[in-house]
């Protein structure tokens, strides 16, 4: 309790006024000694401490808790707390939780990138070369055209499956890798480059440099064997397929009044063979996410979502202080007085505002900038009504999504 | 009871300001608000257990309607700090060292009855002798101890007094400075109808209304209502009523609606109550 300054031991009101109570300290003032009555009437007013601050200072010493006024300046900004800087007042725990506002889109990427991760982990076992060979040419046939479009693009760029994907997924990219490691596909490379291109010297440790490589003594130890037909099977084939089949046996063909038509059924045949048909994709409202495409469920769940979560802190710094609403005291535990120190108090229990049943519930605004102001101490709200003090805190709560991975 | 509302109360109560709040500091002020039906809020330590929060001491916290109540039966007089003069101060300040004078010397002499009470248990107790011999050894001990003994000046109990002793200063102006407002006197009009059919009344905010009704006084009986004042005229959402509701039936508690009649009519009173599935 109180703090020495000029040399000498000072109490603050609420303190002088709780020791007297405890009948532990007589206040004199022009030599007579100020009775209980004298104190409530000297040392409370609205202007140092009021009534019900003091009366829910009395009610938290009494059960123990040291209580001390609220000090911005103390308090670390969040820049030095990400530093996990020693406070100037002291060492305060120097491994303080990192402020939630620093880093909350990745986090949230994160937690989506995983199921991803282990859908395309499965899709890439597919295309090694040391998997079966005919099941690898199937596999090998569908992955082609994404291998054909990468080009001249290095290797190690994922190819996203959709093109805003890609866009999305170098943004994140920037703040964190989502684990995700994409093999070159050796073997479709053959017949289109024989060389892998040198990797980015940006993403090798300093002094190394790698060359091009040559894909072509790996290629040779992959079983390319095609099934080899000969002549007459071919032929055989062919003549069965040219048989067999005819235009008109079609229902649909058929049903074609004109040559119009007739092109308008192959179109959207070709469409639907594609994955694409032409209904949904050529008009001006096309589908939010093309069903040939991996997805993972929390993305897509992503995808539909109109409401985006948000954070409590989201803004707070934007927010002036507001008159009405602010911290008055600092709480810690009881059971730290055996550690609790001046210099260095530690952790505080709870940020404590006083209010009173007459008065409004905090807003929105009001509950962002003192977050803000608190960091990550909780927020008691001790509400006043004649005798009885009510704690009340708001507590954050993420709404659970049903994804599983 | 209507006897007693037709005398003035004998007892005039001081009412100290305090932050704007009003506070009955004397046990007997206390007392005779407590015999009005005034309950009120205690906010103090107990001296002798300073240290819980279960049971408080003085002072008492009265509510406004309260503090209004007794205006009304002008019982109530306010008093302020007035600044004394010079002359008047340095008697008070003489009149104190003279107290804390003579309680020294009274401490003393308590002390060494005390400190020889205690001598002489010791000796009884530690040599069960010849019975010569040990008056004569405990006459030579009482005496050397009466020689030697020092009441230290820091050893002095000093009283705390909670109330401020001395002749009150009465204030000039009004008892009580309260804003009057509609609600203010809705509420009043509801506490007046109340208190007069014999009902203790407290506050309610923990509970979500404005008054907590006692069928007598709260030291013997739980609370039965809770009183809401709403005006007559005044729309109230249906989502606020059950809200209110529930809140009442969760705690056992009756809620009543309060409406008072404008212009010092009576007031109707409408209760919701949980009345189960049937």
């Amino acid at each position: 309790m109180g703090f020495s300054a000029n040399g000498k031991q000072y109490l603050l009101p609420e303190e002088a006024l709780y020791l007297m109570e405890c009948g532990n300290v007589q206040v004199f003032y022009q030599d007579l000694p100020l009775s209980i009555q004298d104190g409530f009437e000297c040392f409370l007013s609205s202007s140092s401490v009021s009534l019900q601050q003091y009366q829910v200072f009395g009610h938290l010493k009494r059960l123990g808790y040291v209580v001390h006024r609220f000090d911005a300046s103390s308090q670390p900004s969040s820049y030095a707390r990400q530093l996990n800087l020693p406070q100037s007042r002291g060492a305060r725990s120097l491994k303080r939780k990192r402020s939630d506002s620093l880093v909350p889109t990745c986090s949230h990427s994160e937690a989506h990138k995983v199921p991803d991760v282990k859908r395309r982990q499965a899709e890439e076992d597919p295309t090694l070369p040391e998997s079966r060979p005919t099941s690898s040419q199937d596999t090998l046939g569908a992955q082609s055209p994404s291998a054909d479009s990468n080009g001249g693009r290095p290797w190690w760029i994922t190819d996203a499956v959709a093109s805003h994907q890609s866009h999305e997924h170098a943004c994140r990219r920037s703040l964190c890798w989502d684990g995700v490691i994409v093999f070159p596909d050796v073997a479709s490379l053959r017949g289109h480059s024989s060389c892998l291109a040198s990797p980015d010297p940006s993403l090798l440790p300093g002094g190394l440099t790698v060359g091009e490589c040559d894909v072509k003594p790996w290629t040779r130890r992959i079983n390319q064997r095609e099934v080899k037909m000969s002549a007459k099977d071919r032929e055989r084939e062919r003549r069965e397929h040219r048989r067999k089949w005819d235009v008109n046996r079609d229902e649909k063909v058929r049903q074609c009044r004109n040559w119009a038509e007739y092109h308008q059924l192959l179109a959207s045949r070709q469409g639907r063979r594609s994955g694409r048909p032409e209904h949904l994709w050529q008009r001006e409202v096309t589908p939010l996410h093309d069903h040939t495409q991996p997805i993972s469920t929390g993305e897509l769940l992503d995808k539909i979502s109109v409401i985006k979560s948000t954070h409590v802190l989201e803004g707070a710094s934007r927010l002036k202080a507001s008159e009405e609403w602010r911290i008055c005291f600092t709480v810690y535990q009881p059971d730290t007085v055996a550690t609790f120190k001046k210099s260095n108090p530690g952790k505080p229990f709870a940020h404590m505002c006083i209010c009173s049943f007459t008065g409004p519930v905090p807003d929105l605004a009001a509950i962002k900038q003192l977050s803000f102001q608190s960091g990550d101490v909780q927020i008691v709200f001790a509400v006043v009504d004649a005798g009885d003090i009510s704690f009340y805190t708001f507590k954050d709560f993420q709404l659970p999504t049903d994804v599983y991975p | 009871m209507s006897s007693k509302e037709a005398e003035s109360p004998a007892q005039a109560m001081h009412i100290s300001q305090c932050d704007s709040a009003p506070l009955l500091w004397h046990t007997d002020e206390v007392a005779a608000a407590r015999s009005l039906g005034l309950v009120g809020a205690l906010l103090g330590s107990l001296p002798r257990t300073p240290r819980q929060n279960v049971r408080l001491g003085r002072p008492l916290l009265l509510l406004p309607e309260e503090e209004r109540f007794l205006g009304d039966c002008g019982a109530l007089t306010a008093i302020s700090q007035s600044d004394v003069g010079v002359r008047e101060h340095a008697r008070q300040v003489a009149l104190y060292e003279e107290t804390l004078e003579r309680s020294y010397q009274e401490q003393q002499v308590l002390a060494l009855q005390d400190r020889k009470a205690a001598v002489l248990r010791a000796l009884n107790s530690s040599r069960p002798g010849s019975e010569v011999d040990c008056e004569e050894d405990k006459r030579r001990r009482l005496e050397t101890l009466e020689r030697h003994f020092s009441f230290q000046r820091s050893a002095l109990m000093v009283q705390l007094n909670t109330a401020r002793v001395g002749p009150a200063h009465l204030s000039a102006g009004p008892a009580s400075c309260a804003i009057r407002t509609p609600a203010a006197d809705a509420k009043y009009q509801v506490f007046l109808d109340l208190r007069r059919r014999g009902f203790y009344l407290t506050s309610a905010g923990k509970f979500g209304g404005d008054f907590l009704v006692y069928p007598g006084d709260p030291l013997r009986f739980h609370a039965h209502f809770i009183c809401v004042c709403v005006r007559a005229d005044e729309r109230v959402p249906l989502s606020d009523l059950l809200a209110a509701a529930r809140l009442g039936s969760n705690v056992k508690k009756t809620l009543v609606l309060c409406s008072p009649h404008c212009h010092g009519g009576g007031v109707t009173y409408s209760s919701l109550q949980w009345s189960g599935m049937i």
